[in-house]
């Protein structure tokens, strides 16, 4: 929720640098219209700028040498002039939107991708909130800077300067005045209003923050609130948060109070001080009557272009905050795209041929330490897999058996090379997993995760995920397969069920069972399956026993067992501890054996009958 | 209309400050108003040679400007206070009403709906009574002015250059209406964009593991286009009303160079009145505007306002008795009458349920999801009413006693642990603020967590939750049962978690319920034989209804629904696992940090 910009609105060289170069490789493919959409600009400020200028016109030429179709003349030329701007405004309008909104399209596409090449271990180390905030608050961050702020940053900044310009061109030493007068003041003014409003923005925004934060978990915990009956003390707590939003808020209407009045007030007496000085002129000098007309009229111009020179000031102030977090945003965004993907396909992979599925662990050591490499002692890092050698030969299943870290799931994961192992190897029908491009070997593989975790959209859509372009019959097989099509069919849309966020709307078993539905559609030759630990529905436990029975048949499987049923099933049993394998047999091997699984088993069956 | 009202209602307690900042901003457009006319004034006296009129204007031009000043300082600041006054009123208002709310309220809402309307809603209703009704008040005044002292002046002029007003206002308004629903539709479709990519990075090793990032890719370009089509609909509109606004007011301004210079020629109108107009038809470019924008304003005002009321409008469908009963002394019996319970019309979570319960027993209830395992304990602290029948502590009707007191003696001890972002003595000490450190201390040794805490270098000091330490499920099961131990309960009920921990942690959290168990009742939501163990009685719930009740042993033989879920809940396998490594706890942490 929050979008708190870097402490200080200061930024190096070098950053800002990039900021340029990475706009300008994004606007590269829009050049066109970014060519189109300056001239547009440039017409709109010029329309907006002649107004004045024809005021003056009018009453020098038209009413000083009483000149009704001069006049006419003029005043057509104004009403042309307020016909380009409109025209220009709406194409520069249309085609800032046009350009910015596909700009913003293409960084999301890009920060999405750029996502999708970084490996696992990318998304273990950073929070998964702060990435999507990356791809949501940071780039609707820029969105609003490019809806609100460059169309006015950029035209504000073009028509201050034309109307600068006009005034020195109608008059150099009245210019010189008005600015002596009013410049001064208003450029100290509009800097330390930047540099209190930047703070203050943020100290609502992180006020803000605080109290959606609470609000958030008080919401969540609503039942624990309540059981405990503890309402009257988030009310008050809640109460002290909104007080200091209200404080700090304060702030900023105290800078807006101060601020834009004055702003006004030296608009006031730069007309005052144009009064004077051309109103003196006009009458010190032995001028004809036409002559002051002439005078007025520059006056009256005059007056229009100071209109012209402080509303910008005002909406550039405004802007500012929008400018910085936009800013700010960029630079989060570019730091994302710098990171380079640390685990790519070698350059000479291979592409895995169709697999019988034999996989091979020799002798493999694995760490999630960053620093560990194929050098390390046994002491400097840990080590979550320890001297692994097993075979896995086509179409067995393998129950992986041992404690929380005992390193049953990061053996999957080598299996799927979401990691490499520092030293040893993993194959897959005698090849070397870092040789084969990581999609070949992964088209071939299926993957059931612990808790079923689906994506938003219907039943249909999920299952299909695992073989798109699969027939509805295909679907409808798989689904019966695995003995989900019952529960699917039994709801009010069946297969265009709509599942909710990750799944939200399923229960935990007719998650777990749809995903194996997708599993089997996928038709892998080697199945890695992390079993639910969590209790589902009595009922959805059997259909679950049934369908992974189906889904197992025929293929290589790695199984990381939580049901004994599971486990007794098993072709073979590795019991691992502490990261090495310890055990490795069938059932009644290891129960004759009498070691670590015989008096787990007994453990098991001790608590069953409890 | 009413909504309308109701929103000016919200500013009674600031009734003061409202009439002051309206009358500052009235005496603030005298002094803008004023200017055009001031230069008007110069400009006839510099045509007329008058060179000692010159500076008076001048100065009366920055006296109004300081005029100006002095007031709109006052202005902006009590304007500001309001606005903000009304939006900390309003957003305390609309929290206190939400604690209000009995717990079935929010089975139907999602949280964020719910946080929509306690931050975007409040502004949008704060800029419009702080802000808005000013911008009104304050534009229609310097339009109506202007208009004045323009008709006052010329009135065939005035009436010329006024013509494009109620234009610019109509299309300002317009443009109001529909670009709301339009950005709206962009902020929905973003919704989705953001739900998308959060799918895509939390479900990332799905998506790799079946190599889909190609699909997913287009997926998620088919919603970037989507968001992108929609705010292109909303810039064409922005394209199409903004210029007109600003090109309609110099339609006005041509027509009062050709009406009026030809006036000021053929001698009708002074030069100085011509400038007038000019400037005041400059000046009012902005006003015009800002009224539509205003207008546009007070439109989205009504609807949040609408929106906010609707849930201050939801009465508490529980509320204390207005005399409530004292709660006798006892230990905790508890008595089910024909109690119904059945959620907005739905089927009946709970269907004439009569059970009782005496001091002291250990009730395990047990079933398969929504048979209503967890509404039945939930109506003994009264989180929910009953629909007909009724319950009662100590001989005493729940609905008869004041619910703070109640809950006092019933604790509740949640499947997810849920555990609030504080330090771990303020998380057991939830439920008494004031509660000493030893009894505190006392509470987390009972519920076998005072070693690990002491454990920990921030000790009882050590933060907890979405920022802090992150526990593990059996510990912050723990620390939920220390919190419920606090108050001391005669009725503690228990959600028992249906994530499976290991044994080691199964047998700590056994040790501390059996522990905590004594001299209390207990009802307990059971998923697994070894809580299942601790009980004095079973009750099997299916559809709402007790389908049997009694021993493990005496269920076994005549509950068929019972024996299969004894079967079927049988201890997982790495349940069974205990003290196979040494060194499982620190890779355990690794496992956990890294995630699968």
């Amino acid at each position: 929720m929050k979008v708190i910009p870097r402490p200080s609105a200061g930024s190096s060289g070098r950053q800002r640098l990039r900021r340029l170069r990475g706009l300008a490789e994004l606007l590269r493919p829009y050049r066109g219209r970014v060519a189109a959409m300056l001239v547009a600009m440039l017409a709109a400020t010029a329309a907006a700028l002649a107004p004045p200028y024809l005021a003056k016109l009018a009453i020098d030429q038209g009413i000083g040498e009483r000149d009704a179709d001069a006049l006419t003349l003029i005043v057509i030329a104004f009403v042309v002039a307020a016909l380009l701007y409109w025209a220009a405004t709406y194409a520069q309008t249309y085609l800032v939107g046009w350009v910015g909104q596909r700009t913003l399209q293409d960084l999301r596409l890009r920060i999405f991708s750029h996502l999708q090449r970084q490996s696992i271990g990318f998304f273990s180390q950073r929070r998964t909130g702060v990435l999507i905030s990356r791809m949501t608050n940071d780039v609707q961050a820029l969105d609003q800077l490019v809806t609100d702020g460059v169309v006015t940053l950029l035209s504000s900044t073009l028509t201050l300067a034309g109307a600068a310009a006009i005034l020195v061109a109608l008059d150099w030493r009245l210019a010189l005045v008005t600015f002596v007068a009013t410049i001064p003041a208003l450029a100290a003014g509009s800097v330390a209003f930047r540099y209190f409003a930047a703070g203050a923005y943020r100290a609502v925004r992180e006020k803000i923050a605080l109290i959606t934060s609470y609000l958030q978990e008080t919401l969540s915990g609503v039942r624990i609130v309540r059981a405990f009956g503890q309402e009257p003390r988030h009310i008050e707590r809640f109460a002290e948060l909104n007080e200091a939003h209200r404080e700090v808020n304060m702030r900023t209407v105290k800078l807006n109070a101060a601020y834009f009045p004055a702003v006004e007030m030296l608009q006031a007496i730069g007309t005052a001080v144009i009064v004077i000085y051309g109103g003196y002129q006009a009458l010190d000098s032995s001028l004809s009557a036409d002559e002051r007309v002439a005078l007025i009229g520059t006056l009256v111009a005059f007056v229009g272009y100071l209109t012209l020179f402080f509303d910008p000031i005002q909406q550039l102030s405004n802007l500012y905050v929008t400018y910085q977090q936009g800013m700010a945003a960029l630079d989060k965004i570019f730091d994302l795209l710098d990171t380079e993907p640390d685990m790519r396909d070698a350059h000479d992979a291979d592409e895995l041929s169709e697999v019988d599925g034999a996989i091979d662990f020799e002798d493999v050591w694995f760490s999630y330490d960053g620093i560990a490499g194929p050098d390390s002692g046994d002491d400097e890092v840990t080590w979550a897999l320890r001297e692994v050698s097993l075979q896995v030969t086509q179409g067995e299943t393998l129950a992986l058996v041992g404690e929380t870290g005992a390193g049953k799931s990061t053996m999957a994961k080598l299996v799927a090379r979401f990691y490499d192992p520092q030293r040893g190897v993993v194959r897959v029908d005698g090849h070397d997993l870092r040789r084969v491009t990581q999609k070949s070997l992964r088209r071939q593989l299926g993957v059931v995760p612990q808790e079923g975790f689906l994506f938003g959209g219907s039943v249909y859509e999920n299952i299909v995920f695992g073989r798109p372009g699969a027939s509805e019959l295909e679907v409808v097989s798989a689904a019966k397969a695995v003995d989900a099509h019952e529960f699917i069919k039994a709801m009010p849309d069946g297969y265009d069920t709509e599942v909710g966020e990750r799944g939200a709307r399923l229960s935990a078993g007719q998650r777990q069972l749809v995903a194996l539905a997708r599993a089997f559609i996928a038709d892998p030759r080697i199945l890695v399956l992390d079993e639910a630990t969590a209790n589902v529905d009595v009922r959805a436990e059997s259909a679950i026993e049934q369908g992974m029975r189906e889904l197992l048949e025929g293929r290589t499987s790695i199984v990381i067992a939580h049901r004994l049923s599971t486990v007794i099933g098993a072709d073979r049993i590795a019991v691992l501890d502490g990261g090495r394998v310890v055990e490795i047999g069938s059932h009644d091997e290891l129960m004759k054996a009498g070691g670590t699984y015989a008096r787990l088993y007994s453990t098991w069956a001790e608590l069953a009958a409890a | 209309m009413t909504t309308f009202w109701r929103l000016l209602g919200l500013l009674r307690p600031y009734r003061r400050a409202v009439i002051a900042s309206w009358l500052l901003a009235c005496l603030a457009i005298v002094g803008t108003v004023a200017i055009p006319l001031l230069i008007g004034e110069a400009v006839n006296a510099i045509e007329d040679g008058r060179r000692s009129s010159i500076l008076p204007y001048a100065l009366a031009i920055v006296g109004a400007g300081l005029a100006r000043l002095a007031l709109s300082v006052p202005r902006r600041l009590v304007a500001g206070r309001v606005s903000l006054g009304v939006e900390y009123n309003l957003r305390n208002r609309m929290y206190g009403h939400l604690q209000r709310l009995e717990l079935a309220f929010f089975d139907g809402q999602q949280v964020g709906q719910l946080m929509s309307r306690a931050t975007v809603d409040l502004q949008a209703v704060r800029f419009f009574l702080g802000y808005g009704l000013v911008f009104i008040v304050q534009n229609l005044l310097t339009i109506a002015l202007a208009a004045v002292v323009m008709i006052v002046v010329k009135p065939s002029l005035a009436l010329v250059a006024l013509i494009p007003v109620p234009f610019v206002i109509g299309a300002a308004a317009r443009y109001g209406r529909f670009s709301r629903p339009a950005l709206q539709e962009v902020q929905q479709r973003i919704a989705e964009l953001t739900a998308d990519a959060e799918e895509n990075i939390s479900g990332v090793r799905i998506v790799k593991a079946f190599a889909r990032e190609r699909e997913q890719f287009e997926r998620f370009r088919h919603r970037v286009g989507r968001v992108f089509d929609q705010s292109m609909f909303s810039t064409r509109l922005r394209a199409f009303y903004n210029p007109m606004i600003s090109f309609l007011p110099n339609l006005g301004q041509a027509a009062v160079l050709l009406v009026g210079g030809r006036q000021v020629i053929n001698g009708s109108l002074t030069l100085g009145a011509f400038v007038a107009f000019n400037a005041y038809m400059l000046m009012l470019m902005s006003p015009m505007r800002m009224l539509g924008i205003a207008l546009g304003m007070s439109q989205r005002a009504v609807a949040s306002g609408n929106r906010v009321f609707e849930i201050l409008d939801r009465e508490p469908r529980i509320s204390a008795p207005r005399e409530p009963k004292k709660l006798p002394p006892g230990l905790g019996a508890v008595r089910f009458e024909h109690a119904c319970l059945s959620y907005d019309g739905g089927p009946p979570a709970m269907a004439d349920i009569d059970l009782e319960i005496a001091a002291g027993e250990t009730i395990a209830v047990v079933g398969p999801t929504g048979s209503g395992k967890t509404t039945l304990v939930a109506t003994v602290g009264r989180l929910y009413d009953l629909t007909s029948g009724s319950v009662l502590i100590d001989g005493v009707d729940v609905r008869e006693l004041d619910p703070a007191e109640l809950r006092k003696q019933v604790a509740l001890v949640p499947d997810d642990g849920f555990l609030f972002s504080a330090t771990i003595r303020d998380n057991i000490a939830y439920g008494v603020p004031d509660a000493s450190l030893s009894r505190v201390e006392l509470a987390a040794k009972r519920a076998q967590m005072s070693s690990f805490i002491d454990s920990l270098e921030g000790g009882y000091d050590t933060m907890v939750g979405e920022r802090g330490l992150t526990l593990s499920g059996g510990q912050r099961q723990r620390i939920a049962i220390a919190r419920a131990l606090v108050t001391d309960p005669r009725v503690l009920i228990l959600d028992d978690a249906t994530a499976s921990v290991d044994a080691a942690t199964e047998a700590q959290i056994k040790g501390a319920l059996a522990k905590v168990m004594e001299g209390r009742t207990t009802f307990v939501i059971a998923h697994r034989l070894s809580t299942i163990a601790l009980a004095d009685r079973v009750i099997v719930m299916e559809d709402g209804r007790i389908s049997a009740q009694g021993t493990h042993a005496e269920l076994l033989k005549d509950s068929e629904l019972y024996g299969e879920i004894v079967e079927k809940g049988l201890p997982r396998l790495t349940t069974a696992l205990s003290g196979l490594a040494a060194n499982a706890d620190e890779t355990a942490e690794r496992a956990k940090a890294v995630g699968l």
